[in-house]
C-alpha cells in the first residue's frame, strides 16, 4: 500500500511541464480527427509553425491590420505555436488543411478548428474546447454547418471590434444560436477570420506568390 | 617529446580511413559515458528541486488516496474519502511541526473540455498557509487571495493559458454553473504547479459539499527536527497515510536504479568496445611497419623511444577521439535529454542531463586512461622487435 502510494506521488510529480513554449491548439487526436473530418484521406503531414518564425512583427502587424484588431493579452503573442495538419489524399496530393486557434472566450479558452479544402474554403467547423453556459448550442451541429462553404474573402468585411458584418454578406448571415453567449459568438467569429487570415499567411500566400488563390 | 607525437600524427595519417574509424569509436563512448555521467548528477539535481520545491517535506493524506486519486481522475471526483479537518489541530500540535497547509483537491468532469469532454481539478488551499509554503511563487499578474471564502482563484501559469485567463476574467465551474475571479496568475515555476487552479479553501469545501473535509496536509518540519520521529507520530492516526517526501525521492531513486546500473553495463561495453578498437588499430598498425620499426632499432632507437612512440599513437586517437566525444555530448545533451525523457516513466523539471566540467573531464580523463591502457600492449609488442628479425621479414 504505502510503495503504492510513493508511486502514486512519483506520477503525481511528473504532471510537470516540460517545455516552456506558449501553449498551441492541437487536434486531441489527430489520427481519429483527420479520419472523420476527410473521410477519403490516406495520411496528414503535421507542420508546425509561428508568426514569429514565419514573418515576424512584421507579419504580426500585417495579420493584425487583416484581422482589424490587436493580438492582446498576456496569451495571444508572436510565439504562440500554431499547428497545420496538411491532408494528403491517396494520390499523396494535398486535399485539404486542418488549422486551430485559441481564443479567449467567456468563461475559459476557446478552441476553435476549421477543417478546408485546398483552395482554402471551409469544410468543417467545430470547437474542440469552448466553456461558456450556452456550450450545447453553440457545440450544435447546426451552428457550425453555418460555415461551410465561407473562405477568408466572406470575412475580410467583417468588423471584430465592434463585432458587425457588412448587411447581405455571408458572414452577416451567420446566426448566433444563444442571443445570450453574444460575447462567445463574437469570439468564434474573430477565431474563425484569425483562423484563415493565418492559413492565408502561411500557406496560400506563400504558395501563390503573395497572390490570393 | 613535440617530435614524437608529430612522427605518431603522421604515422595515424597513413591509414585515415583505420584512424577516423577508431576516432568514431572512442568519440561514442566518450559521448555516451559523459552523457550517462550527466544523467547521474542531473537527474538527482532535479529531483532534488522538484521535491524542494513542493514546499513540505512530508504529506498526509486519506488512506486510501493513491486508489482515490485515480478515481478522482476517471469519475469526477465521486465516491471518495477525506481526512477531517480537525487532523489539523493534532498536526499542528505535534511540536516537529513548524508549517501545515490544510489542501482539499477535487475534480469535475467538463463535457466541453475537448471531443469527449475532460477533467478540470481545482486544489482549495488556505490563503495563509499555502503561499507560506511556496514563498518562491511569482506572480505575472495580481497576486493571492486574501478571503477564505472569496469566490477567487489564482491560476498556474499554464492552467491561465490554456484557459486563456487573465486577472479580472471570470471561469465557470463545470455542472454547478457558478462564476469564480481570477485574481492571479502566477509565473511559471516549470513544475506540476503550473497546471493547478487554486481556489480558497472554504470555498472549494463549500461549492462541492465537503465541509471540514480535506484531501491533504503538507507538513513543513523545523529546521533541524526529526523528521523520522515525527512520521512514526503520524503514522499512529487513524485513516491516515503519511507520505515522506524523502521516502518518494528515494522511490524514485530505486526505481531509476535497476535503469542505471543496465545503463551503465551498456556504458563500460561502450568503452570496452572502444579500447578494442584501439588495441585491434594500433597493433595493425605495429604489425604492418615491423620491418620499419626494425630498423628504426637498427638504427640506434632504444626500446623505450618505439615504446614512447606507439603510445603517442594511442594517446593522440584517445585524446581527440575522447574530445571530440565529449563535446558532442556537451553541445547535444539537450537532444540526449529529449530521447532520454521520451523512454524514461517519471523524470523530474529542469536539466536532467548535466555535464559540468567535473564530469566532462572526468569522462575524458576515464576514456584517454583506458585507451593509455589498452595501448600498453602494442606498445610493448613494438618495443619487443628485433632488428634484424623484423627487417628480414620473420617474427611477426
Amino acid at each position: 500500500m504505502k510503495k503504492i502510494a510513493l508511486l502514486f506521488f512519483a506520477v503525481m510529480l511528473s504532471c510537470r511541464i516540460v517545455s516552456f513554449a506558449a501553449v498551441g491548439c492541437d487536434l486531441n487526436d489527430p489520427d481519429r480527427d483527420v479520419a472523420r473530418l476527410y473521410p477519403g484521406s490516406a495520411g496528414y503531414r503535421t507542420v508546425y509553425l509561428s508568426i514569429k518564425q514565419a514573418g515576424g512583427e512584421a507579419m504580426l502587424a500585417r495579420v493584425e491590420k487583416r484581422l482589424g484588431d490587436k493580438f492582446s493579452g498576456l496569451f495571444e503573442t508572436i510565439d504562440v505555436p500554431y499547428t497545420l495538419y496538411e491532408i494528403q489524399g491517396p494520390d499523396r496530393r494535398t486535399i485539404g488543411y486542418i488549422h486551430g486557434v485559441n481564443q479567449k472566450g467567456s468563461y475559459g479558452g476557446i478552441q476553435v478548428f476549421l477543417a478546408l479544402d485546398s483552395s482554402g474554403t471551409i469544410k468543417s467547423f467545430y470547437f474542440q474546447k469552448l466553456t461558456s453556459r450556452q456550450a450545447k448550442e453553440l457545440r450544435s451541429p447546426e451552428f457550425g454547418t453555418q460555415f461551410r462553404g465561407l473562405a477568408l474573402k466572406d470575412f475580410e468585411s467583417y468588423d471584430v471590434p465592434s463585432g458587425k458584418a457588412k448587411p447581405g454578406t455571408a458572414v452577416a448571415a451567420l446566426k448566433n444560436p444563444a442571443p445570450e453567449a453574444v460575447q462567445d459568438f463574437k469570439a468564434a467569429l474573430r477565431a474563425v477570420k484569425k483562423n484563415l487570415i493565418l492559413l492565408d499567411e502561411f500557406v496560400f500566400s506563400v504558395s501563390t506568390g503573395g497572390k490570393k488563390p | 617529446m613535440n617530435g614524437v607525437y608529430y612522427i605518431a600524427a603522421k604515422n595515424l595519417l597513413r591509414k585515415k580511413t583505420r584512424t577516423a574509424l577508431t576516432l568514431a569509436g572512442i568519440g561514442l563512448s566518450s559521448w555516451v559515458l559523459a552523457s550517462l555521467l550527466g544523467f547521474n548528477a542531473g537527474y538527482k539535481a532535479a529531483l532534488d528541486h522538484d521535491i524542494d520545491n513542493m514546499g513540505f517535506q512530508v504529506l498526509l493524506t486519506a488512506k486510501g488516496c493513491p486508489y482515490e486519486a485515480a478515481t478522482l481522475m476517471l469519475k469526477g471526483g465521486t465516491g471518495l474519502r477525506y481526512m477531517d479537518q480537525s487532523f489539523l489541530a493534532k498536526v499542528n500540535a505535534e511540536p516537529e511541526v513548524d508549517r501545515t497547509a490544510p489542501m482539499l483537491m477535487h475534480a469535475v468532469f467538463d463535457p466541453d473540455k475537448g471531443e469527449s469532454g475532460g477533467m478540470t481539478a481545482y486544489l482549495g488551499v488556505g490563503p495563509d498557509s499555502f503561499p507560506a509554503m511556496k514563498p518562491y511563487f511569482e506572480f505575472k499578474q495580481g497576486g493571492w487571495f486574501r478571503d477564505p471564502a472569496a469566490y477567487e482563484a489564482v491560476l498556474g501559469y499554464e492552467a491561465a493559458e490554456l484557459e486563456q485567463r487573465e486577472v479580472g476574467d471570470k471561469m465557470l465551474i463545470p455542472d454547478k454553473n457558478i462564476e469564480i475571479k481570477v485574481v492571479g496568475i502566477i509565473k511559471r515555476t516549470g513544475t506540476q504547479d503550473d497546471g493547478t487552479i487554486y481556489m480558497p479553501l472554504q470555498t472549494v469545501q463549500k461549492i462541492f459539499g465537503k465541509e471540514g473535509k480535506l484531501t491533504g496536509i503538507g507538513i513543513r518540519v523545523k529546521k533541524g527536527a526529526p523528521v523520522a520521529k515525527l512520521e512514526e507520530k503520524l503514522y499512529d492516526l487513524p485513516d491516515v497515510q503519511v507520505v515522506s517526501m524523502a521516502q518518494v525521492k528515494s522511490t524514485i531513486m530505486n526505481l531509476l536504479a535497476s535503469a542505471k546500473a543496465m545503463v551503465f553495463a551498456i556504458a563500460a561495453i561502450a568503452v570496452l568496445i572502444a579500447m578494442a578498437g584501439v588495441v585491434n588499430t594500433v597493433l595493425m598498425s605495429v604489425f604492418e611497419r615491423y620491418e620499419e620499426i626494425g630498423i628504426l632499432k637498427s638504427m640506434g632507437a632504444m626500446p623505450s623511444d618505439v615504446f614512447r612512440l606507439i603510445l603517442a599513437e594511442t594517446g593522440l586517437l584517445c585524446l581527440f577521439g575522447g574530445a571530440v566525444g565529449v563535446a558532442g555530448a556537451m553541445l547535444l545533451s539537450r537532444v540526449t535529454e529529449i530521447a532520454m525523457r521520451h523512454f524514461l516513466l517519471y523524470a523530474p523539471n529542469g536539466r536532467i542531463i548535466d555535464i559540468t566540467p567535473s564530469v566532462a573531464a572526468g569522462s575524458f580523463a576515464a576514456v584517454v586512461a583506458a585507451g593509455l591502457l589498452s595501448g600498453l600492449y602494442p606498445a610493448w609488442r613494438a618495443a619487443s622487435v628485433r632488428p634484424l628479425e623484423a627487417i628480414r621479414g620473420e617474427g611477426v
